[in-house]
């Protein structure tokens, strides 16, 4: 199979994918018991019928869940994703003010954890069955069963209430805030405490992994005959068990970085960071569907195209693949 | 006898690996202290008789919550319930993957095709916001929370068993049973289902401490079940009084950490006792 066949057929796996996921997320809101008129107008659509007939006209709510499906996907198409029943506002224009807070929290946080997990992964691996990798492994196992949430409140009392260093919640000083280049560096300043705690969290995914994966490398046979051959050890890990094992990682922060859209809705919720993970929570507390199914179609988007750019990397890589189609 | 046998020998490499003892500690002791809440000379969870937000003293150990609530009683009876949803949780997921993962690797053809899209479908969307719009949708009672946990979380563990069950189904002795008229069902009960089963024993366990994790994620923000006090529930009604009540939230976290961390301790043992060789990734 020649590479551009192969991309071809990624792709278009990729969009049926998108739709079944579209359709699945569609059919599970609207298959939903209660009137979103309810939640949105509340007690005015009690007193007023022809308002809350006029609403759900408005949103289309009168026609048959196969009409509003179809109507749907031909208006994504368009790039259009509705209007958001709550703010009246362009779903997409409410996503797209929020995505760079996201982005800045979840990209940096990934960034960090990947460089420093795999860092300590490697140094954890070089010493194996010795003290220091012991604690790194304990310390690794902690913070792969720590809630988010949680050590985002542990961080949040000790620097904010107790400390009192750095801010508690939100994305800038709001009753004064500053100017030009200093307006970015109190949001620096605001974003250490939710880009900590999420590279906490995450940090454990690639330490792991780097660790399994160099360990596994080192009792190849190939290193055996490089030991045999005469090369040193610093040689022979550097050139090649560290080459031949960075591969899964970096998989790993790809993957990552397809989820970065969707945020860390309960790291945000906890430090009052208004991105797209908010959002999507606050929307589905509210039934604003439009909202919910929106953001969803964009982290789907986001995920499938970080797949496929993993997959296209991988292909130009690797002639495998090229050839027979699977990795 | 046989499987008998197989198990004894688990818990056996288990209580030998250093983790493993540990986790098997951890997990007794917590699901001991679960099994003992109504014994135990606690207040009433629900109880708001007392002073509100005490800090601990020796009538209250961990002090009282905002509505006047005894904390340790609370943070015990959250035990119950945690672990509770875990393991239900985790079973109703590890029916569903085991049954789909066997199918789809042991007939191949249509069938796979269609259970891994399904699959790879919930790899690309974050399940924990499905499982939270179902939990806002189709409301959070205790039992619809397990359900719902189960129904987001099986593709991991169909995704091991299906690789697994696509080794053993050519083993020779299967085939040979093949051979002699056995109906498929016969096959996959008797012998592909044991031969096969093992990492996804493993990533079951690991399930649980997942389950008790998307349950206290879910009930951190507000849609867990008001009627229990589950871990999740107590850090999320704490966290207004984070400056003048830290324990509150911390101490239930606490326990929270311990719990899984003990689960992941055992998980992880296990899979290292099924597969010596193969460094497996069951977690993400």
């Amino acid at each position: 199979m020649s590479l551009a066949r192969y991309l071809i057929q990624r792709i278009f796996q990729s969009i049926v994918v998108l739709f079944a996921i579209i359709v699945i997320n569609f059919i599970i809101i609207s298959l939903a018991p209660g009137d979103p008129i309810q939640f949105v107008a509340g007690d005015i659509a009690i007193s007023s019928p022809e308002f809350a007939a006029y609403l759900r006209a408005k949103w289309g709510l009168d026609k048959p869940l196969y009409e509003r499906l179809l109507l749907y996907i031909y208006n994504i198409l368009r790039g259009d994703l509705g209007y958001s029943y709550r703010y009246s506002e362009p779903v997409i224009n409410l996503i797209l003010e929020r995505l760079p807070i996201t982005l800045l929290l979840t990209v940096t946080a990934n960034v960090l954890a990947f460089v420093i997990g795999v860092l300590i992964g490697i140094y954890s691996a070089r010493n194996i069955g010795k003290k220091v990798d012991t604690t790194l492994h304990v310390i690794n196992f902690l913070l792969w069963s720590t809630p988010s949430f949680w050590l985002g409140i542990v961080l949040m009392i000790i620097f904010s209430v107790d400390l009192r260093i750095l801010p508690a919640t939100g994305l800038m000083n709001v009753r004064n805030p500053p100017q030009g280049m200093w307006l970015y560096l109190d949001i620096l300043y605001h974003s250490i405490l939710p880009v900590a705690t999420l590279t906490l969290i995450t940090l454990p995914l690639y330490f792991k992994i780097t660790r399994d994966s160099m360990l596994q490398q080192a009792s190849e046979d190939y290193v055996m005959t490089y030991r045999a051959i005469g090369f040193s050890e610093n040689v022979i890990y550097r050139r090649y068990i560290f080459r031949n094992s960075i591969i899964p990682p970096v998989t790993m922060f790809g993957i990552h970085m397809g989820f970065a859209v969707a945020g860390a809705a309960l790291i945000e919720n906890v430090f009052g960071w208004p991105g797209v993970g908010r959002l999507l929570l606050d929307s589905i507390r509210t039934r604003d569907y439009p909202v919910i199914l929106g953001v969803y179609v964009v982290i789907a988007s986001s995920i499938i195209i970080a797949n496929l750019i993993i997959d296209i990397i991988y292909a130009l890589l690797d002639p495998r693949i090229r050839i027979t189609g699977r990795r | 006898m046989r499987t008998v046998n197989i198990f004894a020998q688990t818990i056996k490499s288990i209580i030998r690996d250093k983790y493993g003892l540990a986790g098997l500690v951890i997990i007794t002791i917590i699901i001991a202290i679960g099994a003992l809440a109504p014994y135990l000379p606690l207040p009433d969870f629900n109880s708001t008789e007392f002073h509100r937000l005490e800090p601990p003293s020796p009538r209250h150990l961990l002090g009282t919550d905002y509505l006047g609530r005894d904390l340790l009683s609370r943070v015990i009876w959250g035990a119950r319930i945690s672990i509770l949803v875990g393991f239900v949780a985790a079973g109703i997921s590890a029916i569903i993957g085991i049954i789909l993962g066997t199918l789809a690797g042991y007939y191949g053809g249509l069938i796979d095709n269609i259970i891994s899209r399904i699959i790879e479908i919930f790899f690309m969307i974050p399940t924990f916001f499905i499982a939270l719009t179902l939990a806002a949708i189709y409301g959070s009672n205790i039992y619809m929370l397990m359900l719902i946990i189960g129904l987001t979380t099986w593709p991991v563990t169909a995704r091991v068993m299906r690789g697994q069950v696509l080794i053993t189904r050519e083993f020779l002795y299967i085939e040979a049973t093949r051979a002699i008229g056995a109906s498929d069902f016969r096959i996959i009960t008797k012998y592909v289902i044991p031969a096969s089963i093992q990492p996804a024993i493993a990533n079951t366990i690991l399930q649980v401490g997942n389950a008790i994790m998307i349950e206290a994620g879910l009930s951190y923000l507000g849609l867990g079940d008001p009627n229990y006090p589950s871990w999740g529930r107590l850090i999320y009604e704490g966290q207004p009084y984070v400056d003048t009540a830290w324990w509150l939230s911390v101490i239930p976290g606490l326990f929270l950490l311990v719990t899984v961390l003990g689960i992941n301790f055992l998980g992880d043992a296990v899979n290292r006792i099924f597969n010596p060789k193969m460094s497996q990734r069951t977690s993400l």
